[in-house]
């Protein structure tokens, strides 16, 4: 202090000494609280909530609403994108059966994924969506099953139609890469750092994962059709078929086991359904696609204002001018001869139907038929069609084939003769247990033609598939060559998990 | 060295300079007080006073009952003076003139009080004293200023050879104690040559002219400036001038091979196109490297909002990095860019200076009288065109791959099994041909306004500036990119220079119209022969067959699917500053930017074939709204004194930083009519695509010091403590440091005496870390978005786990980049040639990857911290050389070259991790493994390549791609000439680059396909029959094996060609017209110029464009220009 050299202040200057300290304080004070208030403060500063376009996934399980709105998502995300978006589920109905018989791509397209599906000529690069869109709808499945068994504030009925459903979702989902690609990781936990290092796990576990989540499923799910709250339930006859139920479990049970060979058990699960007239019954060909119908057992309710079904979108033909890169398919001659004479079913106007240009005619698929945009439609109220996934025709064909392997040839016959006559045909005249199982195989051609792959996985799990695709067979009518390793499609992911192998042949 | 003593002296040296700091800081609050208290105080009036040998006391008390202004003295000074005194109705002023007149004592007037101190010394220099006590016998007081006669305040005035040295304060003022009568002063300043004067008594003002050598021209560093000479961090920067010198819209364009360690490509040449900024190089594996854009010093956005944009395929070059938020920067409102690369210059920035700072500045008002200055440009664009098939050429290539397939062209559009529809073979007229090049990709007009007005007294600095730019898209159709922007910046000082304030504002609009969608590609590929553009009656043609389908999609429908991308941009700042004390100064800047876009794009109907025209939701609008807006505070307190033969600077502050960012993207459907499609009321359906909504906040608590002794030894110490919201909440800070030092070595004895022709020589170091959160925001919350279905499934909500959130990693930290430097600067023949070498070292480490997980997870990938390191490393040199220099001729020459590396150094575990695919340790990032092309299977007519054991195979797999590629430049840099003959101004600037590229023209589309490709389909040889050796595979419709093996030729390395350029970028040729014919027009300055971007590349890549090296996006456009440019 004596540094400074006192400069006494005359009175008449108003200065007092004391107040100039404060202040000197006080603007030292200010200055700390400048530099040191981002210090103190910043960590309230810097942290931020959580966007309003956003639900925290820690939060979804704590309410109903919420809860339902992720299984919700998945139907919408099912059904959001059409046939030609490979990967979606609605493009096993074309991507499978490209790979198959029952489709003639037009020969301008020059789309490399399709040429490669049809041509059966998928290479290491294949471009893997199936199998990436499926672990992602299985990830939630896990997730939920994960959330759903720990959350506290759900109403038990929802929370346990919710459970049920996740436990459906995530069996349905492994039957298809199963049956796409053979052999594949079974990750039954949302914890990525368990599942990241998977290996394959050979196909009979999984199956029986399959097994127990149906199983689990069965039980959980609820009994008929629930209303959009999960507790109130519709009617039977204004049921919205929208959400896997108890038969949906049992439906997709009962072609599990025969794909697996538990025809027993194939039969029994196809007669729980069929036996529950209350909700099934085949209905007329032209009924069978509409939205609700009692062949529905479970449906996907579209979601895409303006339009119906992504199905009716792609195979019909808008024009009058046939078919077009945007909806390059129609039925292949393999598969329009197949059909008996007199089938209703290829019956233009019925479930096929067709444009002729010139002297060539180009049949295509008709099951749902609203395919022209349709501004009003913005409510499901408005929808004429929704997606099928599991029906009732299918449940006679898989009860029918179980019973010609447990060799009941008599149920089986009257079960393949119920989808024939719907389809204004006599009854089948195979006698023998070979004969009836030719003659399933048929019948599935031709009345699940364009539906979810099973042509595809008919041909694979009967051992049919080589003959059908291989020399002088379809591919190549497709201007392919087919090697039979072509029947498990390319696994991509090996380059990202070292455990990984990759199928045969590629 | 010992360096003992010297700590010990900085030891007490620091003691002292803390007493010296309070001691100052309390006078300080003690004038302040004073002023305060005495506001109040009567205003100006006479005085009238009649004294006879009356105590000087006495005669204070009677002034200031009559003035109001106080007095304020030592009670000894005025000891026993009595004074006589006799004025009538005198001003203060003139009172105190008399009063004083014979005393040994002066008086300075401070607001409202009357200062009397000892003339030999004034009041506050006693203080100083005091505070020193030094002894003093000589005081060399004096007053700094700049050419026009203002004051510069902080320069440092130093006696020659000793360490007695001080700094100017606001009005310019310094004294220096205790010199020597015959020792010399010298005064140095931040952007002004400097000064050396004999010491006296009172020198008087002294006037500094501005630096015009390299090293001297003022750089602009974060919170504050500096020059070449002094520096210690790497930075480069680019001028006005420069930037004035080229026709260009994107302030970055301007940049390109200017600066070294700086690599830009312009990813597209559609107007408000993508660029690609890395600097040094790409730091992350996965994360973005962008640098940090500082505009005025308020960040600006680095990328525009992808998500819910969009136009982003047609502004970004598909894939590419998007469109520039920089676009919407007038270049000519831009005072200097400087490019910040190595630690020491970023990590003020911290976290966010990873990767680089770009700093813009836009111009300021300079005193004056008033000055308008116009710049007028014109001129023309033009696109590189390349040289495609003929009509014959792709006839014949058509007709053999049908043959090869064994197929049948057919007109008829519904033919089947061997016979495919082939309209360009049975329709069209063959006779035709069209380079569609040519009708597609237009020349378009160029039109550039700039024009200010700008002046200022020395207290009061303005200027206002506007411009206007219109540039032709280059495609048919009316379409163009407009653009106006208002600038202005005020400066405003108080009158003792204390509290400055600057207020500077940009607002931009721009009106970009352009078709939907790239038509570049349509021009390479249209069949030659494919029909007019135009029907007679002027409507589309749709070339009809006989069933009224339309035999090809008229590349036009592209001008009847409009898109307009409105932008409007504000950037403003607020700059406040007040120096408490010589030395010591608070201030804060304020910042605001909001960048707004709103985006349409329809389809008319006669963008459709009339037969579709009648399928109901043809008509549609996609409308995207996107705003971002940031604002940032940034209070500092800065500090500079004089401790033994250096000064200290000292800077605090901290950064608080908000940016809300908002968009919508939603698709009106069902029309009605045309008429009202850009309402969307009129819609039947309304579809909302994306919806975003995220805020981002960062702070920071910064701090820098700087030491500089004797112009000798400089060093750098900057820490900085860094918050972002973009992690966790158990990571959200991270701290991150600098050191850096230089060492002008010229400035040692023994180099002066020995090395002579040296006139400046600095070696520099750095070294420190700064980090990256360019990651998003929320990435590591894992969240669940509503789906937007346009019908509610079972009519409740839906929702979704968020694609790239779902799987989240609450706990990634901050990713660290070390980076380390060393350079060298020489200056020879005074300076005239400049020579500069550094070597760079940056390692990324702790790399925050979007891990690529197996898509079992049910993801692609997950957020995390990897210890894997990056490092880019780097060679910079530069050379600036004054060849000749006098009054009617001069020329100089800059060259700069760079020779980056970037190499993955470490990856644990690559073996097992996701990555094993893409990345090699020892390699660039971004490798591009390929197997080796072995050309066509003499048998098969198919491209064949060489597997692992080098056999021959027509399928690699993965594991045959073993040779290694980088697209990365190799070197790169610019060469400059710039020549001046009397009036005449010639710039010649060429960039270079060499690099390999990637060319998908030849293995792109499969020959035989209905599109037309380069000549060299035509003109090599292709394969016919089997045992044909050729270097073009067999032709094909669409045969699925032909287009496979075009495929993976495509994904081998005979799609990897030397795509090294040389390209004269930028010429600028300019006249000053005399000054005497402009007098008569009362012109201050006028000079007419043509200038040329792009003019000419040299190059053997062979497809449209070296630096974009894409075939589906518009290469980067030449520009001619004439222009005037005028000073009034």
């Amino acid at each position: 202090m004596k540094l400074f050299k006192y400069y006494p202040i005359k009175r008449d200057i108003s200065i007092d000494m004391r107040k100039l300290f404060y202040t000197i304080r006080n603007l030292a004070v200010l200055i700390t609280l400048c530099v040191a208030l981002p210090l103190s403060g910043c960590k309230k500063y810097v942290l931020v909530s959580p966007s309003t376009t956003t639900v925290l996934g820690t939060a979804v399980y704590a309410s109903d609403a919420t809860a339902i709105a992720v299984l919700n998502g998945l139907y919408s995300q099912m059904i959001r994108l059409g046939p030609s978006n490979e990967g979606s589920i609605c493009s096993l109905s074309f991507f499978t059966e490209l790979s198959g018989d029952e489709f003639t791509l037009l020969n301008t397209v020059t789309n490399s994924t399709q040429l490669a599906y049809y041509q059966n000529n998928l290479g290491v690069n294949g471009t893997g969506a199936f199998w990436a869109n499926f672990y992602n709808y299985i990830y939630t499945c896990n997730a939920a099953i994960e959330g759903l068994n720990a959350a506290t504030g759900l109403t038990p009925a929802v929370q346990q139609q919710l459970l049920g459903e996740a436990k459906f979702l995530r069996a349905f989902y492994y039957f298809y890469l199963v049956n796409l690609y053979g052999d594949v990781p079974l990750a039954l936990t949302s914890d990525y750092t368990k599942n990241v290092v998977l290996a394959r796990t050979p196909k009979d576990q999984v199956y029986q994962q399959i097994v127990s989540d149906l199983t689990d499923a069965e039980g959980l799910l609820y009994d008929g059709y629930l209303q959009a709250n999960l507790i109130l339930p519709y009617t039977a006859t204004t049921a919205e078929r929208v959400r896997p139920n108890k038969y949906a479990a049992a439906a997709l049970l009962a072609r599990v086991y025969l794909y697996t060979n538990k025809y027993a058990e194939a039969i029994t699960q196809a007669s729980i359904v069929i036996n529950n007239s209350t909700y099934y019954a085949l209905t007329p060909l032209n009924n069978v696609y509409l939205k609700n119908s009692k062949e529905a057992i479970w449906q996907l309710q579209p979601i895409n204002a303006g339009v119906n079904t992504p199905d009716a979108q792609f195979f019909i033909y808008p024009t009058t001018a046939g078919p077009t890169t945007s909806n390059p398919v129609f039925l292949s001659n393999a598969l329009l001869g197949a059909f008996e004479p007199g089938d209703q079913r290829k019956i233009n106007g019925n479930w096929v139907n067709s444009v002729t240009i010139g002297t060539t005619t180009y049949t295509y698929p008709f099951k749902y038929k609203i395919y022209l945009n349709n501004t009003s439609v913005t409510t499901a109220s408005a929808l004429t069609e929704y997606e099928m996934v599991l029906r009732l025709g299918e449940q006679y064909l898989i009860r029918s084939e179980a019973e010609t392997q447990q060799n009941q040839l008599t149920q089986a016959i009257a079960d393949l003769n119920a989808i024939r006559s719907r389809a204004g045909l006599i009854g089948t005249t195979a006698t023998t247990q070979q004969q009836l199982l030719a003659a399933i195989l048929h019948e599935r051609q031709v009345e699940l033609f364009s539906e979810s792959g099973h042509r595809w996985f008919d041909l694979k799990r009967t051992g049919n598939v080589n003959a059908v695709m291989g020399s002088g067979g379809a591919t190549a009518l497709k201007g392919g060559s087919w090697t039979p390793t072509q029947a498990l499609y390319p696994i991509q992911d090996i380059l990202r998990d070292p455990q990984l192998t990759q199928n045969p042949g590629y | 060295m010992n360096f003992t003593p010297k700590s010990t002296a900085a030891h007490s040296g620091a003691r002292q300079t803390l007493k010296h700091i309070l001691l100052v800081m309390k006078l300080t609050t003690f004038l302040l007080i004073i002023a305060l208290v005495q506001a109040s105080a009567k205003g100006y009036s006479q005085i009238t006073l009649h004294e006879k040998n009356a105590p000087l006391e006495k005669v204070f008390k009677e002034i200031k009952q009559q003035s109001g202004y106080a007095f304020i003295y030592e009670n000894s000074a005025i000891d026993q003076t009595k004074i006589s005194l006799d004025v009538n109705n005198a001003s203060l002023e003139s009172t105190l003139k008399v009063c004083f007149a014979n005393l040994p004592l002066t008086y300075k007037i401070v607001d409202k009080a009357v200062v009397i101190q000892q003339k030999e010394t004034s009041f506050i220099d006693k203080v100083k004293e005091a505070a020193k006590a030094v002894f003093t016998n000589i005081d060399v007081t004096g007053r700094v200023l700049d050419e026009q006669g203002l004051p510069i305040p902080s320069a440092t005035v130093t006696v020659k050879g000793t360490s007695n040295a001080t700094i100017t304060d606001a009005k310019g003022y310094f004294v220096l104690k205790g010199v020597d009568d015959k020792s010399i002063i010298l005064i140095s300043v931040i952007g002004y040559e400097k000064r050396e004067i004999s010491a006296k008594n009172n020198i008087g003002d002294i006037k500094l002219v501005v630096a015009t050598t390299k090293l001297d021209e003022v750089h602009i560093i974060p919170y504050g400036q500096t020059t070449q000479r002094l520096t210690v961090g790497n930075i480069g920067s680019v001028s006005a001038k420069v930037i004035s010198e080229q026709p260009i819209q994107n302030p970055l364009l301007a940049l390109e091979g200017r600066i070294p360690g700086l690599f830009i490509t312009q990813a597209s040449g559609i107007n408000g196109g993508g660029v690609n900024v890395r600097i040094q190089g790409q730091n992350s594996i996965a994360k973005g490297s962008d640098p940090l854009f500082i505009v005025d010093g308020v960040p600006y956005q680095s990328q525009m909002l992808k998500t819910t944009m969009i136009g982003s395929d047609l502004l970004g070059g598909l894939g590419g990095p998007g469109q520039s938020p920089l676009n919407f920067i007038n270049p000519g409102d831009i005072q200097s860019i400087e490019v910040l690369k190595d630690a020491d210059a970023t990590a003020i920035y911290g976290s966010r200076g990873a990767n680089g700072v770009i700093l813009i500045t836009t111009k300021t008002g300079s005193v004056g009288e008033q000055r308008i200055d116009v710049n007028i440009q014109q001129g023309v664009q033009f696109t590189p065109r390349i040289t495609e098939m003929s009509t014959s050429q792709y006839l014949a290539m058509r007709r053999e791959a049908f043959r090869n397939d064994g197929l049948i062209p057919s007109s008829n559009p519904s033919a089947s099994g061997t016979s495919v529809y082939a309209p360009d073979l049975m329709f069209w007229d063959t006779t035709r041909y069209t380079n569609w090049q040519k009708e597609l990709l237009k020349s378009a007009l160029y039109t550039n306004v700039n024009a200010s007005i700008s002046g200022g007294t020395v207290n009061n600095q303005y200027l206002i500036g506007g411009s206007y730019n219109n540039q032709g898209a280059g495609f048919p159709g009316d379409y163009n990119d407009q653009k106006g922007t208002l600038h202005f910046n005020l400066t405003t000082t108080s009158a003792n220079k204390k509290f400055k304030i600057q207020l500077g504002g940009t607002y931009l609009v721009d009106d970009n119209r352009l078709p939907s969608t790239d038509l570049t590609n349509t021009a390479l590929t249209l069949p030659p022969d494919a029909p007019v553009l135009y029907n007679t009656d002027g409507t589309l043609n749709w070339q009809l067959n006989s069933t009224g389908n339309s035999t090809w999609t008229n590349p036009l429908n592209f001008l009847y699917q409009k898109y307009s991308n409105k932008t409007s941009n504000l950037i403003g700042n607020l700059l406040t500053s007040y120096e408490l004390m010589p030395g010591l100064q608070i201030a804060s800047t304020f910042g605001y930017n909001k960048l707004g876009t709103d985006e349409l794009k329809y389809r008319t109907l006669e963008s459709v074939p009339p037969a579709s025209r009648g399928t109901a939701g043809i008509l549609s609008a996609n409308f995207a709204n996107n705003t971002v807006d940031t604002w940032s505070i940034e209070p500092q307190v800065s500090y500079k004194t004089k401790i033994g033969k250096g000064f200290l600077n000292l800077l605090i502050g901290s950064t608080f930083q908000e940016i809300k960012s908002n968009g919508l993207n939603y698709t009106g459907s069902g029309y009605s009519t045309i008429a009202t499609i850009e309402d969307i009321k009129s819609a039947a359906t309304v579809t909302i695509n994306s919806s975003l909504a995220s805020v981002y906040k960062y702070n920071a608590l910064f701090s820098r010091l700087g030491y500089t002794w004797d112009d000798k030894y400089i060093i750098d110490l900057t820490a900085r403590r860094d918050g972002s919201s973009r992690f966790g909440e158990n990571n959200l800070f991270h701290n991150f440091w600098s050191v850096g030092g230089a060492w002008i070595f010229s400035e040692e004895k023994l180099i002066k005496d020995n090395f002579s022709f040296l006139s400046y020589g600095k070696f520099r170091a750095s070294y420190g870390t700064t980090g990256n959160d360019q990651i998003g925001d929320y990435q590591y919350l894992s969240v669940y978005n509503s789906l937007n279905n346009g019908i509610n499934y079972q009519g409740s909500t839906s929702l979704t786990v968020n694609a790239t959130t779902g799987l989240s990693n609450p706990n990634f930290q901050w990713e660290e980049t070390r980076k380390m430097q060393f350079g060298i600067d020489f200056g020879f023949v005074k300076d005239r040639l400049l020579l500069n070498a550094t070597y760079s070292r940056n390692r990324s480490s702790n790399e925050l990857l979007n891990y690529q997980l197996p898509s079992i997870t049910g993801f692609s990938s997950i957020i995390q911290n990897f210890p894997a390191t990056i490092q880019n490393t780097s060679w910079e040199f530069s050379l600036n050389s004054i060849n000749s220099s006098n009054a009617n001729f001069s020329w100089s020459t800059s060259l700069n070259l760079t020779i980056p590396r970037n190499e993955l150094v470490d990856f644990p575990n690559l073996a097992s991790s996701t990555y094993s695919g893409t990345v090699i340790i020892g390699q660039p990032l971004g490798v591009i493994k390929a197997p080796h092309f072995l050309g066509v299977d003499p048998a098969t007519g198919l491209y064949q390549f060489a597997d692992r054991f080098g056999n021959p195979t027509a399928s690699p797999s993965a594991l045959d791609a073993n040779n290694y590629y980088t697209t990365l430049p190799t070197l790169y840099g610019g060469f400059q000439n710039s020549l001046r003959y009397k009036s005449i101004q010639v710039d010649l600037f060429f960039q270079f680059v060499k690099q390999k590229g990637t060319f998908a023209g030849q293995f792109g589309s499969s020959p035989g396909t209905a599109n037309n490709g380069p000549e060299s389909f035509a003109n090599l040889s292709h394969w016919q029959q089997p045992g044909d050796i050729t270097s073009i595979q067999r032709y094909s419709t669409n045969n699925s094996n032909v287009s496979l093996a075009q495929a993976r030729a495509s994904s081998s390395d005979a799609a990897i060609v030397d795509a090294s350029y040389i390209r004269l970028k930028n010429v600028s040729v300019s006249y000053a017209l005399p000054q005497t014919a402009l007098h008569i027009f009362h012109i201050k300055t006028a000079k007419i110029y043509l200038q040329a971007q792009n003019l000419m590349t040299i190059t053997s890549y062979p497809g449209s464009d070296p630096e974009n090296q894409s075939s589906i996006v518009l290469p980067p456009k030449k520009t001619l220009v004439f222009g005037m440019q005028a000073g009034f």
